[in-house]
């Protein structure tokens, strides 16, 4: 407890008057002077223990050894880490395509809205009724057994999106809600 | 009852459920304690060092299941030395030798090597259950013994040891005949796991109901896993982040969409908050939550995943999820009985993220609450006066305000009249920890209302002597109390010496006892052990005679009827 030996009350208390010492029952007399000191004593460990700019101490807080080396660990990573997802889209049509990341989008509204932006394209919605016309276009992607699926029935939070969607014209089908 | 046959007094021993029942029955008169110790199948041991495990042994030959205790309890901290003590391997012997039937084995913080496991592994056929807590000193290897001998093993729960790394080959060595498995936690290894073996090895047990993982397991891992373990009930999961989502991702969504036994989570090593979504089909059913080590987890997404968990009634977490998550918890969890909040931040101040006003809220929408452990940056009286009229069933209520001796920031008070409040209120109160601004006046709280408490830590509290008498005084119970950077010295100490035998243990560090208050008191009981525990170097000061006036950086004070131990290190001086 290397940090702890400036704070430690021998420190500030000498031998002579050191409660211990006396004869008569401690309990009797409250001694204040004595008191203060003890209190000084301590107030200087538990400022080394506020003391930021040392290097954490392996007994405050008290927790255990594992989670105190996950929380230092993985502390400094959070800072780094931000992940991403990207998901290429192409038009039906059109050979390039554009490549967005999903993470950085803030659900089906906020990725229906960067398509319309990069495609100059209306995009329908799954969730909206409305007559498909010629400008129309509706999100698709291939699901995991190889069928074709619309975009924006599954809830965004399930994160299930594979890394291509394409952009077909909605007169292609006929889906009428 | 004496003229019952003693088969029959047998049989209404085997009713007793508890070892202290266990242990009464044993002391009311001979025969009793003759049929009592033929018949005793489990024994606890919360000390080590206060029996010889020969002892044991010889009075109780049928046992088969067998918990010991080693270390003190503030060696979770790091304020005991590595090597004071607390060595499986005599006990291990001594029941090879004489009780070579034992299937159950518990060990907590205690040091266990390779050869423990080895003789275990070879000397006891009808070994089942392996559990460690906080246990040290043996390898991978170890578990490899164990892997491959013990033939009829049931449980393999490894909880928060450091073990060291020697290659995934010991999950290998688990034969193919090996089908009984219940419990597998490995959560704490650090090294690489043999998928392949791990998933083999699940699906040949078909009554696993608890499997913890440790962080080498993928998601992709898991998956296969979990389609071959239909009925888990605990899972503990492997690494939970993956770098592209959509295959094995929608894979594991999949697999917990089916899992209807699944009522405990944990893990979540490097969790993601992209990941989490993946567990939203199950939480429904959950009745235990770990969040603890996902410290990338952050407010929003707890508060997503605890609106889903209705029935939760044990939630451990890290701070982040700040006051606001814990009201989300409080209108969410009403069957919530045992409430963790860990801090994240351990390296410096940091910023607030739990304060008094989430315990409030908790304690306010969650009446069966019985059970804190509540890390926070502040807290007030007049918070814990509602905490503890709101919820009188606690039995656990552990607070550590992180900035030690702070007081009530609203009224610059000392929390005494909170804590005091507490103790007032929760009858049924068996351990406690306090912290904040203290000053004796808590300890006479304590030691007039609290009389249940069994155990109780104490840091950076206290003016006085006074403050440890009226605990010594007050508390019938008391069993176990730890101290440390508080202001008790050698008269607290020597006030009822007799106090100690009633209890299994004292520990005192950072407080103002000396030596000769240590002698004394050494002197005085025979039968307990004082030991101090000097870390510090060998310089002038530590020569043949140090002064008596010496103040002990740490003692230790033990009933026993083992006599001092002959396995302490040159730095532990038995008095």
């Amino acid at each position: 407890m290397g940090g702890r030996k400036d704070g430690s009350p021998s420190s500030s208390i000498d031998s002579s008057s050191h409660p211990a010492l006396s004869t008569a029952s401690s309990l009797s007399q409250p001694r204040r002077d004595l008191s203060t000191d003890l209190r000084l004593g301590l107030s200087l460990s538990t400022s080394s223990l506020q003391d930021g700019s040392s290097s954490a101490r392996d007994d405050w807080p008290p927790i255990k050894p594992l989670l105190r080396s996950t929380l230092t660990e993985k502390g400094h990573q959070i800072q780094r880490q931000s992940a991403t997802f990207f998901v290429k889209v192409y038009m039906e049509g059109i050979p390039i395509g554009r490549k967005l990341d999903l993470f950085a989008l803030d659900g089906y509204d906020g990725l229906i809205k960067t398509l319309r932006r990069m495609f100059r394209a209306s995009i329908m919605r799954p969730d909206i009724a409305q007559m498909p016309t010629n400008k129309d276009h509706v999100l698709t992607y291939e699901d995991k057994e190889g069928d074709w699926m619309m975009v924006g029935d599954v809830p965004w939070e399930y994160d299930f999106l594979p890394p291509l969607l394409i952009l077909l014209p909605s007169i292609l089908n006929s889906i009428c809600h | 009852m004496t003229y019952f046959p003693e088969e029959v007094v047998e049989h209404i021993f085997d009713f007793l459920s508890s070892h202290r029942d266990h242990n009464a029955v044993s002391t009311v008169c001979k025969a009793w304690y003759r049929v009592e110790r033929l018949s005793r199948r489990s024994v606890f041991v919360g000390n080590c060092y206060a029996v010889r495990p020969e002892r044991v042994v010889a009075r109780f030959p049928g046992v088969r299941s067998l918990s010991v205790k080693g270390k003190p309890h503030f060696a979770d901290f790091n304020l005991v030395p590595d090597d004071w003590g607390g060595f499986a391997l005599p006990w291990i012997e001594a029941f090879a030798r004489g009780s070579p039937g034992l299937e159950e084995l518990r060990l907590k913080r205690m040091v266990v090597s390779d050869e423990c496991l080895e003789l275990l592994a070879r000397f006891f056929p009808n070994f089942k259950v392996l559990v460690l807590i906080s246990c040290e000193g043996f390898s991978t290897d170890g578990l490899a013994a164990i892997a491959t001998h013990c033939r009829v093993l049931r449980e393999l729960d490894l909880q928060e040891n450091e073990v060291e790394d020697r290659g995934p080959r010991w999950l290998s060595c688990f034969p193919d005949s090996c089908t009984s498995l219940v419990s597998l936690n490995f959560a704490c290894l650090k090294g690489e796991v043999n998928a392949g073996a791990l998933e083999r090895l699940v699906a040949r047990c078909p009554n696993i109901r608890t499997l913890r993982l440790n962080c080498a397991v993928s998601v992709d891992s898991l998956s296969k896993i979990l389609a071959c373990a239909p009925h888990l009930v605990d899972l503990g999961t492997g690494s939970f982040t993956i770098d592209h989502p959509a295959e094995a991702y929608h894979r594991l969504i999949n697999n917990f969409t089916k899992y209807k036994s699944l009522k405990s989570l944990s893990g979540f090593w490097d969790a993601s908050p992209r990941c989490l979504p993946a567990v939203y089909p199950i939480c429904g059913n959950l009745t235990g939550l770990n969040l603890s080590y996902a410290p990338a987890i952050q407010g929003a997404d707890l508060i997503k995943l605890i609106r889903l968990c209705l029935k939760l009634q044990r939630l451990w977490v890290l701070d982040c999820i700040g006051d606001k998550g814990l009201a989300v918890v409080a209108s969410t969890c009403k069957e919530l009985q045992e409430l963790r909040v860990f801090p994240s931040d351990v390296c410096g101040a940091g910023t607030a993220a739990v304060t008094e006003e989430g315990l409030v809220a908790i304690s306010s929408g969650c009446p069966k609450l019985n059970s804190l452990l509540y890390f926070c940056h502040q807290m007030t009286n007049a918070a814990l006066v509602t905490v503890a009229k709101n919820c009188p069933y606690f039995t656990r209520f552990r607070l550590c305000i992180l900035d030690p001796g702070k007081p009530d920031p609203v009224t610059n008070q000392p929390l005494d009249e909170g804590f005091g409040a507490i103790v007032q209120s929760c009858k049924d109160l068996r351990r406690l920890s306090l912290s904040g601004l203290l000053t004796d006046q808590v300890f006479l709280y304590i030691g007039m209302y609290a009389e249940r408490l069994e155990m109780l830590s104490i840091a950076f509290a206290g003016d006085s002597d006074k403050g440890m008498v009226y605990v010594l005084n007050g508390c019938k119970n008391l069993r176990k109390l730890e101290i440390r950077d508080s202001p008790f010295g050698d008269a607290a100490l020597l006030e009822d010496v007799g106090k100690y035998e009633t209890m299994r243990s004292l520990w005192m560090s950072s407080c103002y006892v000396t030596l000769k208050g240590c002698k004394t008191l050494a002197a005085k009981m025979p039968r307990l052990n004082v030991e101090v525990i000097n870390e510090r170097d060998e310089s002038n000061e530590m020569e043949e005679n140090p002064s008596d006036l010496r103040i002990v950086e740490k003692m230790y004070v033990y009933r026993t009827v083992a006599g001092p131990r002959n396995d302490a290190p040159d730095f532990v001086w038995m008095l």
